[in-house]
């Protein structure tokens, strides 16, 4: 409860210094870092947490790792408990003990003021490599987690400020790129900084009032959680997502069920009845998802709810071991992250008839390539991640179309495109086209956000191609009368005429040099039906070229002249009834 | 008898800052006229020349030189206002303009929609034509694309045209090529070329900066036209120069081609004039805090000159030339308090502005404001704000906080004053940390030039927030962009793309890029009217570790460059990278890899020196009016303190805080944690006390 010793005011400054401190730890890594999924693309999560690994405050830059780093914080201060000492960095990736993901690769700092434990930074990012059978660590191939990754269990690599020398070399002895020791010093700086600024905080207001305050700050955000939480009516509601393509038995398929009670102020996910893991790379843990849950909900409430451990006080989440969610022990689990969109999918049905202002239509899901080989202009070997290949349109919501071309849900726009001419510097590839993918959006009366279409001619030897993600059987869906978007396709097309469309789960090895690729990444679900959108939006986007005149005449019963782009007011008029 | 005039044009107000050499320095505010800003400029002068007691012609026949600050630009952009612009790009990329990289700035609003892009999808027009990453032609340049583009433009009644190809920073021949094209067909036409406004590398930054700078082109030479004709009209015959966002001032001829470089105008002027104050006392470096009615600015200034930023956005929009680097946060007079669904008291960005304005206006505004709770703390006196034109009703302010800060809190107004005062003051703070932290700089060592009609009202705060330990406010503190624009040098910046590792970078090729800079640089200013022996070039790198992706300005001596002295460079870099991220990887002899070389010119001007006011021949109670019942937030109570009169306090005046001054056109807030000082040129100079 709130005492009387408590200041409102400074409440809200704690809480604003709170978020200040993680952000300038994620500046930090965005700057030091060398890996182009971790300075780029931003995968890496950034925060503080008070003694018991309890969230004060994060910054992840993408949402997927919104649940990420408190539950191994939590672990880590357990199992070290007594031996903590000022000076420390302990390393994590382990998924049997809280990890989310083998590459993602944690440092925790311990904060002490005179003697006593008060809190914890941390950063986690997706390394470059983390060990395993294949580079890079995508392993479709995979059954067990020792094929994928190098575990790290809690383990310290600095005591006391010395560095534990054994330790930290038997890691990085089985971790191919050297890269990753770079990135990971990169990890121990930003957790520095977040030390220093929230030692200098709790010294500013004194332990005891920062304390207090900073359960005040907790009970505030459950508060705005709870509010939200009472806005939904009270009730048992159900969804399922599918899984396509367990990388091992084709035409396999998974399903996602989610049983959601609402009760008062309480919200609970259950996954009880989901299907039990795979054999393969296609699980997840249970942080990965639990971080997809919750960045679903998070998406249907206020945005501005300060992210802190009260935030989640009121949502609970149950995955039993041993389903696709949540994967026993030593099931291999890579792929897990990549299981947010189908169960965004099952929440979003689930409460789309009970708060139907709150949820969007479907999200196009992930399909993503990653090219490795030599660039011969340069000679050296490369790497590189189409992020602007996968990013496809977002669901419609009851009042506003899509997001185009923002990517799965899982990072909600915060993944970028590379720059076309760095592209082009740093692989050997040329790009022919990356633009919007006309019709590719679903149909309503708010459309879905559009796809986009990729098209680049390899150069270079030795070229190697990893696909991973799904979208390829079912499209993203439309509500309450909007159309599905497009489906996902990567499509390879030889100098020698013949062509080759890899699973969404493959490795291609030995791609000759001069063939085409070719990646559409779909658009996202509409809502509402589409002959009620208004004739000028629909006008407009056919003379930008995003909706053909077939598809204009076709499903929005809007008529175009096809060489004026001129409105047939007369013909539109009886289409629409 | 001639005068120099600064004129910086905001939403509000316009202000004036004059300085002769026999009459010293005046300073003037007018209402702003949004719909062409020339107007108030031109009832400003009038005002002034009245102040004179001369007609306008024959003031304006004195004045030999007007430095003009103007928002135009900017707001064009803010409101999408600006010209029917009309894109050329390398067929298969035309929407990278409208992607912006794929970001969605709020990633759990799904309600937030993407940037309105300048140029509509209909007027993007792809041609043919493409070059590699090295600048050698894969596929020429298809002309009858081009026509048949430009021929859409025309019927489409397109202002102005912008051209941006794949790898032109490599080889700008199809750019220009096309560029004929446009000039033939459409010789009226303003035209952008992306390798003439931007020629560097990255795709998404150069198309942005060249779309927008033809977006805002016509509209800032129409705005320059009618000025110029005023001007002119009433009889001006000097020099009219404009502020740029990179902190130097330009001829409107040179600003025209490059009006993208006048999009942070307004404020720029600023931390010349910042400067200009604390460089008395030693200090070539300090913070500037300026807040209005609706928003707070932050900025730096480092050795003497205003820290820049390479990679800004304006509204979501890149633009990727060197511009001032400003914190604005939405804080300000106007700033309405509030109570969020968590229980936590806030304070903007939400602004009453000046329509309905604050509670205490009583112009029909209800919510409360910061203008509200500075009238209840007693920081302000209802009867004489703004000079006593506006008389402010505090019973309005205390009603409006009852409601909806102070009840909800279960607190009294008084108390929820306090709050709300804490909290815009702990939001201001993050501003400035935004510009100093972030940048890993220790904000305590600099000392914090307070300005704006509302910044001294919150300056003491902010600081002890900051743990700041002075504070300059300066004696034009309400006018001060206005102040610095008469301070400024001409100054013109210009970049190349040159990618090479450092070890492999071929002696002349950097040479004949920075060279060819430093001529057309000397060109520039010559057009200006600028001696050689007044001209500078400062030279500065782009660098990175290979494998790095972000680089670091690192500035060169020129001598480095002409004898091609690599090891001295990377030296440099090494030193810079340690400074900004707390290591480097120079022992371990790590390749260093160029990007950019860029060039600073510098034409330097004759600056006014701020004149210097009487020292104090009486003793510094004389120069008390009253005392006023404020609150005291060191001490946590209200009390009476004492309201000093601005213009009776002399150089040498101290006196401790808790105080209040008063000017005609703000008041400071002298906390009990600080000792007021008046300096020789009438700041007022406030150091916290152990």
């Amino acid at each position: 409860m709130v005492d009387k010793e408590i200041d409102k005011v400074l409440v809200s400054i704690i809480g604003r210094a709170l978020k200040a401190i993680s952000d300038e730890m994620s500046l930090c890594m965005e700057k030091t870092t060398r890996s182009p999924i971790l300075c780029e693309a931003k995968d890496f999560v950034t925060g503080l947490y008070d003694a018991e690994g309890r969230m004060l405050e994060q910054t992840e830059n993408l949402p997927i790792l919104s649940f990420s780093l408190s539950p191994v914080c939590q672990h880590i201060a357990k199992v070290f408990r007594g031996e903590i000492y000022p000076g420390d960095v302990f390393f994590h990736n382990d998924v049997f003990s809280y990890g989310n993901q083998n590459n993602d690769v944690a440092a925790f700092k311990p904060i002490f003021v005179d003697e006593t434990l008060v809190g914890w930074s941390a950063a986690k990012g997706h390394m470059a490599d983390i060990g395993g059978a294949v580079r890079g660590g995508y392993n479709p191939n995979a059954t067990e987690v020792w094929q994928e990754a190098l575990r790290i269990p809690a383990v310290k690599v600095i005591e006391r400020g010395k560095l534990r020398r054994d330790v930290w070399n038997l890691i990085f002895a089985n971790i191919r790129l050297p890269i990753v020791e770079e990135d990971m010093r990169a990890e121990i700086g930003a957790c520095t900084v977040g030390e220093r600024r929230l030692s200098a905080l709790i010294n500013k207001y004194g332990l005891e009032r920062f304390e207090k305050h900073k359960q005040a700050l907790f009970e505030a955000s459950r508060r705005m959680m709870e509010a939200e939480i009472r806005a939904i009516p009270d009730g048992v509601y159900e969804g399922e997502g599918q899984v396509y393509f367990d990388g091992r038995t084709p035409g396999s398929k998974y399903t996602i069920r989610v049983k959601i009670t609402v009760k008062g102020e309480q919200i609970v996910f259950d996954y009880a009845n989901t299907d039990a893991q795979t054999t393969g790379f296609v699980n997840g843990t249970y942080t990965s998802s639990a971080s997809a849950t919750l960045l679903t909900f998070l998406q249907m409430v206020n945005p501005d709810i300060p992210h802190n451990h009260g935030m989640t006080e009121p949502i609970e989440i149950v995955i039993p071991e041993g389903c696709i969610l949540n994967a026993a022990y030593p099931a291999a689990t890579t792929f897990g992250n990549h299981l947010c969109p189908p169960n965004a999918d099952a929440i979003m049905r689930a409460l789309a008839p009970v708060v139907p202002a709150r949820v969007t239509a479907g999200w196009n899901n992930l399909l993503c390539s990653l090219s490795t080989g030599r660039n011969t202009r340069k000679d050296e070997p490369y790497v590189d991640i189409l992020f602007m290949g996968l990013k496809g349109g977002s669901g419609a919501m009851c009042d506003c179309d899509g997001y185009d071309h923002i990517g799965m849900i899982d990072a909600s726009g915060g993944l970028l495109d590379q720059d076309y001419e760095m592209f082009e510097q740093q692989t050997p590839h040329l790009l022919l086209k990356h633009e919007f993918l006309a019709d590719s959006a679903g149909p309503g009366k708010h459309r879905g956000g559009l796809g986009v279409e990729t098209i680049y001619r390899m150069g270079g030897e030795g070229t190697q191609i990893v696909t991973f993600g799904d979208g390829d059987v079912e499209p993203a869906f439309g509500l309450f009368g909007g159309g599905d978007g497009t489906l996902n396709f990567i499509e390879l097309r030889h100098p020698d005429g013949t062509t080759h469309r890899p699973t969404t789960k493959d490795i291609v090895p030995g791609v000759p040099v001069g063939t085409i690729y070719v990646q559409e990444a779909g658009g996202g679900g509409g809502y509402g039906e589409p002959r009620q959108r208004p004739v000028r939006k629909v006008l407009d986007e056919v003379r930008d070229g995003i909706t053909s005149v077939e598809a204009a005449r076709d499903v929005y019963g809007v008529a175009v002249h096809p060489d004026t782009l001129e409105l047939d007011e007369q013909e539109t008029a009886k289409l629409r009834g | 008898m001639s005068y120099r005039i600064g004129i910086d044009v905001g939403g509000t107000f316009t202000d004036f800052f004059m300085w002769s050499k026999e009459e010293g320095v005046s300073t003037h505010k007018t209402l702003s006229t949004p719909d062409d800003p020339s107007v108030g400029v031109l009832e400003g002068l009038r005002q002034l020349a009245e102040a004179k007691g001369v007609n306008l012609p024959e003031f304006a026949s004195r004045v030999t030189a007007i430095v003009h600050g103007t928002t135009v630009t900017t707001n064009a952009t803010l409101t999408r206002k600006g010209a029917r612009t009309g894109l050329l790009t390398t067929d298969g990329v035309r929407d990278a303009l409208e992607m912006r990289r794929g970001i969605r700035e709020q990633q759990y609003n799904n309600r937030f929609l993407n940037a309105v892009p300048l140029v509509p999808r209909r007027r993007r027009k792809p041609v043919k034509g493409r070059l590699d990453c090295e600048g050698k032609e894969i596929e020429p340049l298809c002309t009858d694309g081009v026509r048949v583009a430009v021929e859409a433009f025309q019927r489409d009644g397109v202002e102005a045209v912008a051209i941006c190809f794949m790898n032109a920073f490599a080889n700008s021949t199809h750019e220009q090529q096309a560029a004929s094209i446009v000039r033939e067909m459409m010789p009226d036409t303003y035209l952008s070329v992306s390798t003439e406004v931007l020629p560097t590398i990255r795709f998404y930054n150069r198309i942005s900066t060249t779309v927008l700078n033809s977006y805002v082109g016509p509209i800032l030479n129409r705005y320059l036209e009618s000025l110029s004709a005023r001007l002119s009209e009433a009889g001006f015959r000097g020099v009219l120069l404009i502020m740029q966002s990179n902190g130097g001032v330009a001829l409107p001829d040179i600003t025209r081609s490059r009006p993208v470089a006048t999009l942070l105008s307004g404020p720029a002027g600023g931390p010349s004039a910042a400067v200009a104050y604390t460089r008395p006392h030693g200090d070539e470096d300090c913070i500037l805090v300026d807040m209005g009615g609706t928003s707070f600015d932050a900025s730096l200034v480092r050795s003497g000159a205003a820290a820049m930023t390479h990679e800004c956005e304006l509204d979501r929009l890149r633009v990727a030339v060197p511009m001032l680097d400003i914190a604005t946060i939405g804080a300000g007079g106007g700033s309405i308090g509030w109570i969020d669904e968590g229980g936590l008291l806030r304070m903007g960005p939400q602004s009453a502005g000046a329509k309905p304005g604050p509670a205490c206006y009583g112009r029909g505004g209800e919510l409360p404001t910061c203008t509200d709770a500075n009238v209840v703390l007693g920081y302000l006196d209802p009867n004489s704000f703004a000079g006593g034109s506006l008389r402010l009703d505090p019973d309005l302010a205390l009603e409006a906080i009852r409601k909806h800060v102070a009840g909800p809190l279960s607190l009294s107004p008084e108390e929820a004053a306090v709050g709300m005062y804490r909290v815009i003051n702990t939001n201001m703070a993050h501003g400035v940390r935004e510009i100093t932290v972030k940048r890993g700089l220790d904000p305590r060592e600099f000392p914090l030039v307070v300005a704006g009609g509302a910044g001294a009202l919150h300056g003491c705060m902010i600081a002890a927030e900051m743990e700041i330990p002075r504070l300059v406010v300066p004696p034009t503190a309400s006018v001060l962009c206005a102040t610095g624009m008469l301070m400024c040098d001409l100054r013109h910046d210009y970049v190349r793309t040159c990618v090479s590792r450092l070890k492999d970078l071929e002696p002349p090729r950097l040479l004949a890029l920075v060279r060819e800079m430093i001529e057309q640089g000397t060109a520039e200013l010559e057009r200006e009217g600028i001696a050689l022996d007044r001209m500078a070039h400062e030279v500065v790198l782009d660098l990175r570790y290979v494998k790095q992706y972000h680089e670091v300005a690192v500035t060169v001596p020129l001598q480095a460059v002409e004898t091609s002295n690599h090891a001295a460079v990377a030296d440099l870099f090494h030193g810079e990278h340690n400074r900004l991220y707390g290591y480097d990887l120079g022992a371990e002899g790590a390749g260093v890899e160029l990007i950019n070389a860029r060039v600073r010119s510098v034409g330097r001007v004759d600056r006014p020196t701020p004149p210097e006011i009487a020292r104090a021949g009486q003793p510094v109670d004389r120069a008390i009016k009253g005392t006023r019942r404020a609150w005291v937030p060191e001490h946590r109570v209200y009390s009476d303190v004492p309201v000093f009169a601005g213009e009776l306090l002399a150089s040498g005046h101290t006196f401790e805080g808790p105080a209040l001054v008063e000017r005609t056109d703000t008041t400071i807030v002298v906390t009990a944690g600080f000792t007021a000082r008046i300096d020789q040129h009438g700041s007022c100079l406030l150091t916290a006390k152990d």
